[in-house]
C-alpha cells in the first residue's frame, strides 16, 4: 500500500510542475534563510581561532587604571606567560565629517602576548602609527597615507605605517573607539597626563580553562569597578557578535518566509484537493481510508519540501560566508562555511512540519466528503457564504469586482491565507524601507556600524518574497481560473462581457490586496520597531520610512496584483462559453 | 413574418486531437416569436450545440445565425455578451447556478448587468422568485436548495429580464417527475406571455407541450412536426414586472 501510496504522491508532483516549482521554490527559501542564520554565527569562528593563534593572544586581557595594578593582576597565581603591561590613551582623529574617537595604545617594544598581527605595511610601528584594519577601511585610510590626531600640544600628523588586526578587538564601528599603536613616546606626546593612561595587560594562563576563574581573581585583587577583564571567550564572542544583527534579520524572515510558505502552500494543496474532488471520492471508493487519501498529499509535501531543504541548504551554506566577510575585517583569513549537518536537520524540522500542517489543515474538508457527494460532483460547492461576502454585497462597488469579492470570499480560509502573505510580504517591504529611511538619516560622513551587507540581504529577502508573492499571485489566479471555467462561461451566458469577466477576477484580488496592503504599514512598523530594539538599535536613531515612501507599498501591491493576475484574467474570457459548459 | 430567431445552413465541426467531428452540418430552421419549439434527437445528435451557437455560446464553422433578421454569428464576443443580457434567457440541465451567490442574487444578476439599479433588481428578483414558487428561501446558497428549488431559480434567472428567447438545455433532464412537471408548467406560462422557447429535450413530456418538435440526427434535421394547440396553462406571474 506504502508504494503505492508514493506512486500516487510522485504521479501528482509529476501533473502540477508549476504548483510543485513553487512550494519548492518558497520551502527552499525558508530553509535558506534558517541556515543562513545558523550558519553567520560560526563562519568567522575558524578565522577568529587563527587570529587568536598568531597574536599568541591573552587568555585573559585586564584594562586597568595604573601599571601597579597591571602587575598586580600578573602577580597571581596560575600565570604562565605576561607581556609588559601597555599603556593606551583616547585621542580625536580629524575626518571629513567631524572627529572620531581613537584608543592609541603606546608600545615600546614588540609585544609577545597578544600581538597585533600585521596586515599590512609594518608592525609594530617604529615611527607613525599602525591602525586597526576595520577603522582604517570604515575611514578609508591606506598605508603611506597620514593621519591627523589632536594632541595637547596641537594638531599631530603622523604617517599610517601599516594595518593590523588583534583578536581582542571587535570591528569598527562597533567597537568604538577605534585602536591604534604608536611607540610609547608618541603616546606621551599625544597625552603627556599619563594619570589619563590606561593600562592593559595580557596574560597566558598555564590551565586556559582557568580564565573566567582567574579573571574573577583578578576583579577582586582590585578595587570594585578598577578593572574591566575579558576572557578568551569573552573576546572571541565579542568579535564574533557581528553577525547579530545578520541572525536578527534572517531570523524575521525565517519566520516571515514561514508564515508564506504555510499560506501558500496551503493555498496550492487545497485548491488541488478541492479540483480532484472527484478523484479523491474515486480513491475513496476503491479503498482508501481519508487518511490515506491525506497521507498521499503529505508525502508529495514532504519529498518537495526535502528537495528544497537540500537546495536551501546549500545556499545558505555558499552565501553565509560572504554575508560575514566584513567581520573578517578584524581576522586573518576569510569566513569559511561551516555546512553542519546539524543546520541540515534544523532547517528541515521547521520546513516540513510548515508543509506537513498546511497539507492537513488544507485536506481535512475535501477527505471529509461522502464518495458519493464527490464522485456525483465536480467540486465541492460552497454550502455557505462568508459573512464578509455578505457585507460585499452591499458595498458600492463595480458589478464585476462585487461578483469577483463574492467569488473570493466565499473560500474564507484562501482569501485569507491570500491576504496574509501580501500582508507579510508588505510588512517587510516596510521593514526595508524604514531601515533606509534610518541609513539615510544618519549625519554626513558619520561612519555606520551597519554593514552593506546588512541591507544588501534585506533587500534581497525583499525581492525574493515579491517574487513569490506575485509568483503565488499567478499561481492562484490560474488555480481560480481553472476551477472557475464553468462559472465564467454560465456568467457569459447570463450577460457578463468577457472584459467583465476579466475585471471580477482582477478586482476582486486587487481590493484584497489593497486591505492586506494597508494593513502591512502598521504591522511592518511593529515588525521594524521590534528588530530595532532586540538588535540593541539606538532608540534616538530609530527612523520610520516617510509618509510618501510608505504610500508606494499599496500602490505597488496594486500594480503587481494587477499584473500577476492580468494573464489568468484573459485565459479566463478566452475559453468560448459552449466548450467551458461542456465540463460538465 | 420575419422569425425571430433563424438558422441558415449552420455547421459545427470539432478538431478534438486532430480528429474531426461533425456536429452539425447544415441545419436551417426558422423559429416564430411566441413560438414553444422543442428539439429532440439521439445523445450525439447535435442538440446542445445547435442551442449553443443560437445563444452565441460558441462560433459556427459555416453558415448564419440571425435574430431578428440581424445576423448575430459574427458579433463580437462583448457583443454577444449584451445581447444575450436583455435579449436570451438560457437554462442548463445541471441548473448552472453560480455557488459564490445566494438564490436571489442569481437571479437579479442579469438586471443588474441590464443596468437596473440594485434595489430595483432585488425588488423584481424577489418577485420573479415568489411567482415561481421559491420566494421563501431567498438568501440560500445554491446548495442548500433541492434540485427542483435550483431549477426554479435558474429559469428566475433566464426570465428576470423578460427576453424575447428562452433556450433550455433538457431543462427537466435532471428533475424528478414532480419537479419536471413544474418546470414545464413554468415553460407552458412564459410561452403563454409571448417569449419564444426553443427547448432541447429527451422528456416526450416536454416534446408534447411544445408547439412543433424538431428532431435531428447525425448532425442535420430530419423531422419537423407541427403539433396541436398546446394547452392552456395558468400564468404564475403578471405580464408588468416594473420594467
Amino acid at each position: 500500500m506504502t508504494a503505492t501510496l508514493v506512486k500516487l504522491a510522485f504521479a501528482g508532483i509529476r501533473s502540477r510542475l508549476l504548483a510543485s516549482a513553487l512550494t519548492v521554490l518558497l520551502s527552499s527559501a525558508a530553509a535558506a534563510t534558517i541556515v543562513l542564520a545558523l550558519e553567520v554565527g560560526e563562519t568567522a569562528r575558524d578565522p577568529w581561532q587563527r587570529t587568536f593563534d598568531a597574536a599568541h593572544g591573552a587568555h585573559v586581557l585586564a584594562t586597568v587604571p595604573s601599571r601597579a595594578d597591571a602587575r598586580t593582576i600578573a602577580a597571581l597565581p596560575g600565570v604562565a606567560e605576561r607581556d609588559e603591561p601597555v599603556p593606551s590613551a583616547l585621542a580625536s582623529v580629524a575626518t571629513g565629517g567631524g572627529t572620531e574617537r581613537l584608543q592609541l595604545a603606546g608600545l615600546r617594544s614588540a609585544a609577545r602576548v597578544n600581538t597585533p598581527v600585521r596586515t599590512d605595511g609594518s608592525a609594530p610601528p617604529t615611527d607613525g602609527i599602525v591602525l586597526e584594519r576595520s577603522f582604517a577601511r570604515a575611514l578609508h585610510l591606506r598605508v603611506g597615507g597620514a593621519l591627523r590626531l589632536s594632541a595637547a600640544g596641537g594638531p599631530i600628523e603622523l604617517p599610517i605605517a601599516g594595518t593590523a588586526v588583534l583578536p581582542s578587538q571587535a570591528r569598527y564601528p562597533r567597537s568604538n573607539p577605534g585602536l591604534a599603536w604608536v611607540p610609547r613616546s608618541t603616546l606621551a606626546r599625544i597625552q603627556p597626563d599619563r594619570r589619563r593612561w590606561s593600562w592593559t595587560q595580557a596574560i597566558r594562563l598555564a590551565d586556559p580553562s582557568a580564565a573566567p576563574a582567574f579573571a574573577a581573581r583578578a576583579v577582586a585583587a582590585l578595587p570594585p569597578g578598577a578593572a574591566y577583564v575579558a576572557t578568551r571567550e569573552d573576546q572571541r564572542a565579542e568579535a564574533l557578535r557581528e553577525a547579530q544583527p545578520l541572525q536578527i534579520i534572517l531570523t524575521t524572515y525565517t519566520i516571515v518566509l514561514l508564515i508564506v510558505v504555510f499560506a501558500v502552500v496551503a493555498i496550492l494543496v487545497g485548491a488541488r484537493a478541492a479540483a480532484q474532488h472527484r478523484e479523491i471520492g474515486l480513491l475513496k471508493a476503491v479503498g482508501l481510508t481519508p487518511r490515506q487519501v491525506t497521507t498521499v498529499f503529505a508525502i508529495e509535501a514532504a519529498a518537495l519540501g526535502l528537495v528544497a531543504v537540500v537546495v536551501g541548504f546549500g545556499l545558505g551554506a555558499l552565501l553565509a560566508p560572504r554575508l560575514t566577510a566584513p567581520s573578517a575585517d578584524t581576522m586573518v583569513g576569510s569566513p569559511a562555511s561551516a555546512a553542519s549537518p546539524w543546520h541540515l536537520l534544523a532547517a528541515s524540522v521547521p520546513v516540513l512540519l510548515v508543509l506537513l500542517g498546511s497539507v492537513r489543515s488544507s485536506t481535512r474538508r475535501s477527505t471529509r466528503f461522502s464518495v458519493l457527494h464527490a464522485l456525483q460532483s465536480g467540486a465541492p460547492s460552497h454550502a455557505r457564504r462568508s459573512r464578509v461576502a455578505r457585507a460585499v454585497a452591499g458595498a458600492p462597488l463595480p458589478l464585476p469586482v462585487t461578483l469577483g469579492l463574492k467569488d473570493l470570499l466565499s473560500g474564507r480560509r484562501r482569501a485569507l491565507r491570500l491576504g496574509g502573505a501580501i500582508a507579510v510580504t508588505g510588512a517587510a517591504i516596510v521593514f526595508a524601507l524604514s531601515m533606509k529611511a534610518s541609513l539615510d538619516a544618519q549625519a554626513a560622513g558619520e561612519v555606520s556600524d551597519v554593514t552593506d551587507e546588512l541591507p544588501a540581504l534585506v533587500y534581497t529577502l525583499d525581492a525574493l518574497l515579491l517574487v513569490i508573492t506575485a509568483t503565488t499571485l499567478v499561481a492562484i489566479a490560474l488555480l481560480s481560473v481553472r476551477e472557475r471555467i464553468r462559472d465564467y462561461a454560465v456568467l457569459k451566458t447570463v450577460g457578463l462581457t468577457p472584459g467583465q469577466v476579466a475585471s471580477s477576477l482582477v478586482g476582486a484580488h486587487v481590493a484584497l490586496a489593497l486591505v492586506a496592503a494597508l494593513l502591512s504599514i502598521p504591522i511592518g512598523i511593529v515588525l521594524y520597531r521590534a528588530v530595532y530594539a532586540i538588535a540593541g538599535g539606538d532608540a534616538e536613531d530609530l527612523v520610520i520610512a516617510p509618509w510618501w515612501s510608505l504610500a508606494l507599498v499599496p500602490v505597488g501591491t496594486l500594480l503587481l496584483v494587477a499584473a500577476a493576475t492580468g494573464l489568468p484574467a484573459r485565459l479566463a474570457t478566452r475559453l468560448p462559453a459552449a466548450e467551458a459548459l461542456r465540463y460538465e | 413574418m420575419t422569425p425571430v430567431l433563424e438558422a441558415r445552413g449552420l455547421a459545427k465541426t470539432y478538431d478534438p486531437g486532430g480528429a474531426q467531428v461533425l456536429a452539425l452540418r447544415g441545419v436551417d430552421l426558422k423559429i416564430g416569436r411566441g413560438e414553444f419549439v422543442a428539439i429532440m434527437g439521439p445523445s450525439g445528435c447535435g442538440k446542445s450545440t445547435l442551442l449553443n451557437l443560437l445563444a452565441g455560446l460558441d462560433r459556427p464553422t459555416a453558415g448564419e445565425v440571425r435574430l431578428d433578421g440581424e445576423r448575430i454569428d459574427g458579433l463580437s464576443e462583448a457583443d454577444l455578451a449584451r445581447l444575450r443580457r436583455r435579449r436570451i434567457g438560457f437554462v442548463f440541465q445541471f441548473f448552472n447556478l453560480v455557488p459564490a451567490l445566494s438564490a436571489v442574487e442569481n437571479v437579479e444578476l442579469p438586471l443588474l448587468l441590464a443596468g437596473r439599479r440594485r434595489r430595483d433588481a432585488r425588488r423584481i428578483a424577489s418577485e420573479l422568485m415568489g411567482e415561481l414558487g421559491v420566494g421563501g428561501r431567498p438568501a440560500a446558497a445554491p446548495a442548500e436548495l433541492s434540485g427542483g428549488q435550483q431549477q426554479r431559480v435558474a429559469l428566475a434567472r433566464a426570465l428576470a429580464n423578460t427576453p424575447d428567447i428562452v433556450l433550455g438545455d433538457e431543462p427537466t433532464g435532471n428533475l424528478d417527475s414532480a419537479a419536471a412537471r413544474e418546470v414545464l408548467g413554468l415553460l407552458r406560462a412564459a410561452r403563454d406571455r409571448g417569449q419564444t422557447l426553443l427547448i432541447v429535450t429527451h422528456d416526450a413530456r416536454v416534446a408534447a407541450a411544445a408547439d412543433r418538435v424538431i428532431a435531428l440526427r447525425d448532425g442535420l434535421v430530419s423531422d419537423k412536426a407541427e403539433l396541436q394547440a398546446p394547452r392552456p396553462v395558468a400564468l404564475p406571474f403578471g405580464s408588468d414586472r416594473g420594467a
